[in-house]
C-alpha cells in the first residue's frame, strides 16, 4: 500500500516536472533576465512579463531592501526599489545606476468600524498620529477635517513596516516634508525609529494588521490597497484640495519634476501650493530599477528596460501607475546607455 | 575486552586485521567522514568569523554599551543598541518555555504511560506534525486567527483576573509579546515533547514495574522512577526548545509588533534579536546599520553557544548523580 502511494507520488512528480520543462521550452525567449525587489512595482512587472517577447523576465517581489541587496551581490540582473539608493548603498553596489521606471502612490488605509463616510486627513494630523501626539479618533483635530462623520471614541493604532521598505521611504519623506517635528525627531528612510504604534512585515503584513486591528491606520501602495478592498483616506494637499491616490492626483504631483539630477533621485511628495499642482496627491513616488553598469547581459537588459520605459508604460494606468513624464523618460534613456558589457 | 572462543576464530580475526590494514575502502571512508566532521567545524568557524568581521565597526563604535542602549534609530541619528531586543528575546523565549515545558512533559507522559495503546500513535504523530508547519504559516495564523482571539478574549480575560500584576495591564492588541510567546510555544512544544517521549520510553520497564510492585500509585511511580531517570534528558530537551525559541525569526516578526521599547506589559509590542535581524538586514540603508545588525547576530551566536554548553554541563552534572541509572 505504502509502496503504491510512493510510486504514485513519484509519477505525479515526474509528470509535473515534464509539464514545467515543456512550458519553459515553449517560451519565446532568446534569454532570461532575473530581477528582484520592490513589491510595489510587482503588479506592473507582471504585465511586462506577459507582454515582453524578447527575453524571459523572472521577477521576485522580495521588497525594495531585498532588491538592493540582490543587485549589490549580483545574484540578479536587475534590482527594483521604491527608495533611491543611499550613498552607502551606491558605494556598496560598485558601479550601479538607478533609473526611474514607474510612478505611483502610497495610500493611507484605515480601520474604523461603522464609519459613515470616507476619512479625511492632512499631513500635520498624520505626522502627529505617527508621533503619538494624537491618540484617539475623536480628537478635535481629526473632527475638524471630517465634519459630518461620527468619529468613535477609539484608540488610534498607527501601523508601520518593520522591514526596510520603499513605501516607508515615501511615507517618511512626505511626513518630513510636511512636519518639522517629524523631520527633526524621526527623519526620512526605508526604516525609522518609530515613536509609536506597531510594526508588521511587508505590504501584506501591514494590510493584515490594519484589517485586523480596530482603530488602526497604515500606509500601503495603492495597487495593493485597492486589490485588498481596504478603505483609504482622502489627503489634503498644499493647495487645500482633497486628493485621492488616483491617476489624476499622481500625474499632477509628477509635474513637480522639471529637471532630473545626476543621481536620478526624485522626490514628488507634497508639491507646493500652485494651480498646476491643485489636484496633486501628496504621497506619490517614482520607483527605480537598479542596473549594474558592467554586465554580461547588457544588451538584453537595455532592450528590456527601454521597452518598459516606453511601450511598457501603457500597462500602467489600469494598475494605477502613471506613465512617466517626458523629462524623466529622456533622463532614463540616457542613463540606460551607461549599461555596457 | 573481547574474549576469543576458539583458536580458529582468533586466526581469522588476525587475518582480517592484517588484510584490513591495506584496504583502500576503509581509508576512503575514514577520510570522507573526517572531512565531513571537519567541514562542520570549519563552517561554524567561518560563520562566526564572517559575522564578527561585519560587526567590527559597530563593536568599535558602540562597545559593550550596545548591550544597555535602548535606542535603535536607523534614521538621522544612527544610534543603535540591543537592550530592547535582549529584553524581548528573554521575555518571549522564557515565557514560551514556561508554558511549553510542563505542557510537553504532560503530553509525553500521557503518550508513554497513560494513553490507551491505540491512541498513542495518532496523537504522537499529530503533535510531531506541528513541527512540520512552516514558521511563516504559523505566523500568518498568528495574525489572522490567534491574534484576534487573543485581543478580543484572552487578553481581556487576563486583564480582568490578573490585572493587578503589571504584566497583564494595558490595551489588548493582536500584536505584542504575548502573541509572540504563544506562537513560540506552539513551535517548541513538538520538539520538547517528542524528545521527552523518547526519554520516558527509555526508562527500563523493570524499574517501573518494581515500583508498581512496591505498591506505589502511578503518579508516585512517575515521580520516583520516570522523572529521576529522565531528568538530565528533560533539561537538555528544554534547552533545545529554548534555543529554538531564541532563534525563531519569521513567525515572531509577524506577531510581535516590531517596536523598540521595553514594556512590562505583555500586551505591548516589542522585538527580539532574531526578528530584528530578519526584518532589517536586507536593504539596510547605512553601513553602520548593517554592522549593528551583525553585532546583534554576534550576540545571538554567543547566546546559542552558551546555551548549548549549558545544556551539556547540565546533562553531565545530572548524569553524574543519577539515582537509578549508572
Amino acid at each position: 500500500m505504502r509502496k503504491l502511494t510512493t510510486l504514485a507520488a513519484m509519477i505525479a512528480a515526474v509528470a509535473a516536472l515534464g509539464a514545467a520543462t515543456s512550458t519553459a521550452s515553449t517560451g519565446r525567449s532568446s534569454g532570461t533576465l532575473k530581477g528582484a525587489g520592490s513589491s510595489f512595482v510587482a503588479p506592473l512587472v507582471a504585465q511586462w512579463q506577459a507582454n515582453y517577447k524578447s527575453s524571459d523576465i523572472q521577477y521576485n517581489p522580495i521588497g525594495s531592501g531585498g532588491g538592493i541587496a540582490a543587485i549589490t551581490n549580483r545574484t540578479v540582473d536587475f534590482g527594483a526599489s521604491d527608495a533611491p539608493l543611499s550613498s552607502d548603498q551606491f558605494k556598496a553596489c560598485k558601479g550601479c545606476v538607478q533609473i526611474p521606471w514607474a510612478l505611483s502612490a502610497t495610500a493611507i488605509p484605515y480601520n474604523i468600524p461603522g464609519l459613515n463616510g470616507r476619512l479625511h486627513l492632512n499631513a500635520g494630523v498624520l505626522a502627529d498620529i505617527y508621533l503619538g501626539k494624537i491618540t484617539n479618533w475623536n480628537s478635535g483635530r481629526i473632527k475638524a477635517l471630517n465634519r459630518g462623520l461620527s468619529l468613535p471614541d477609539l484608540k488610534i493604532t498607527p501601523v508601520y513596516r518593520s522591514d526596510n521598505s520603499g513605501t516607508s521611504y515615501n511615507f517618511t519623506d512626505y511626513l518630513a516634508n510636511a512636519s518639522a517635528a517629524w523631520k527633526s525627531k524621526v527623519g526620512v528612510g526605508v526604516n525609522a525609529n518609530w515613536p509609536s504604534g506597531i510594526g508588521a512585515p511587508k505590504s501584506n503584513g501591514v494590510a493584515a494588521a490594519v484589517g485586523q486591528t480596530k482603530g488602526a491606520v497604515g500606509y500601503v501602495d495603492v495597487a495593493y490597497t485597492l486589490k485588498n478592498h481596504l478603505s483609504f483616506a482622502a489627503i489634503q494637499n498644499k493647495s487645500g484640495k482633497w486628493a485621492l491616490p488616483g491617476l489624476r492626483g499622481i500625474k499632477s504631483a509628477a509635474a513637480l519634476i522639471t529637471k532630473v539630477p545626476a543621481s536620478g533621485e526624485l522626490s514628488i511628495v507634497n508639491p507646493p501650493k500652485a494651480a498646476k499642482y491643485k489636484n496633486a496627491y501628496p504621497i506619490s513616488t517614482f520607483t527605480y530599477v537598479i542596473l549594474p553598469t558592467k554586465t554580461s547581459s547588457a544588451t538584453e537588459l537595455r532592450h528590456f528596460v527601454f521597452w518598459a520605459l516606453t511601450n511598457g508604460q501603457q500597462y500602467g494606468p489600469r494598475l494605477l501607475f502613471v506613465p512617466i513624464p517626458k523629462v524623466v523618460l529622456s533622463y532614463s534613456e540616457k542613463t540606460l546607455n551607461k549599461v555596457k558589457s | 575486552m573481547s574474549s576469543i572462543a576458539t583458536p580458529q576464530a582468533a586466526a581469522r580475526a588476525a587475518e582480517l586485521r592484517r588484510r584490513g590494514r591495506f584496504r583502500p575502502g576503509d581509508a576512503v571512508l575514514h577520510g570522507l567522514t573526517l572531512a565531513a566532521a571537519l567541514a562542520a567545524v570549519a563552517l561554524l568557524g567561518l560563520i562566526a568569523w564572517k559575522v564578527t568581521d561585519q560587526a567590527r565597526p559597530a563593536i568599535h563604535d558602540f562597545g559593550l554599551g550596545f548591550l544597555t542602549t535602548k535606542t535603535w534609530d536607523p534614521g538621522t541619528r544612527q544610534i543603535f543598541g540591543a537592550a530592547a531586543f535582549l529584553f524581548g528575546t528573554a521575555v518571549t523565549s522564557l515565557g514560551a518555555l514556561l508554558i511549553a515545558g510542563p505542557l510537553s512533559i504532560a503530553i509525553a507522559l500521557f503518550l508513554t504511560e497513560l494513553a490507551p495503546r491505540w491512541l498513542r500513535g495518532p496523537i504522537g504523530a499529530l503533535v510531531e506534525m506541528l513541527a512540520a508547519v512552516p514558521s511563516v504559516v504559523v505566523g500568518l495564523w498568528g495574525i489572522l486567527v490567534m491574534g484576534p482571539f487573543v485581543a478580543d478574549h484572552f487578553e481581556p480575560f487576563l486583564k480582568r483576573t490578573l490585572g493587578f500584576i503589571p504584566l497583564f495591564r494595558g490595551d489588548p492588541s493582536i500584536f505584542g509579546l504575548l502573541p509572540a510567546i504563544l506562537v513560540l510555544t506552539i513551535m517548541i512544544t513538538p520538539i520538547v515533547s517528542s524528545v521527552s517521549r523518547e526519554l520516558f520510553l527509555g526508562v527500563p520497564r523493570d524499574l517501573k514495574e518494581g515500583a508498581l510492585a512496591l505498591g506505589t500509585t502511578r503518579w508516585e511511580m512517575i515521580r520516583g522512577v520516570v522523572f529521576p531517570y529522565a531528568r538530565s534528558g528533560i533539561a537538555a530537551a528544554l534547552i533545545l526548545g529554548l534555543g529554538r525559541a531564541v532563534g525563531e525569526a519569521i513567525a515572531v516578526t509577524q506577531v510581535i509588533g516590531g517596536n523598540v521599547a521595553i514594556h512590562w506589559s505583555l500586551f505591548q509590542p516589542g522585538d527580539t534579536l532574531a526578528s530584528r535581524i530578519a526584518s532589517q538586514y536586507q536593504g539596510a540603508s547605512s553601513a553602520k546599520q548593517v554592522s549593528a545588525i551583525a553585532y546583534l547576530a554576534v550576540i545571538l551566536l554567543c547566546f546559542s553557544l552558551v546555551a548549548n554548553i549549558g545544556a551539556q554541563v547540565i546533562v553531565r552534572r545530572f548524569a553524574g548523580r543519577h539515582p537509578v541509572a549508572r
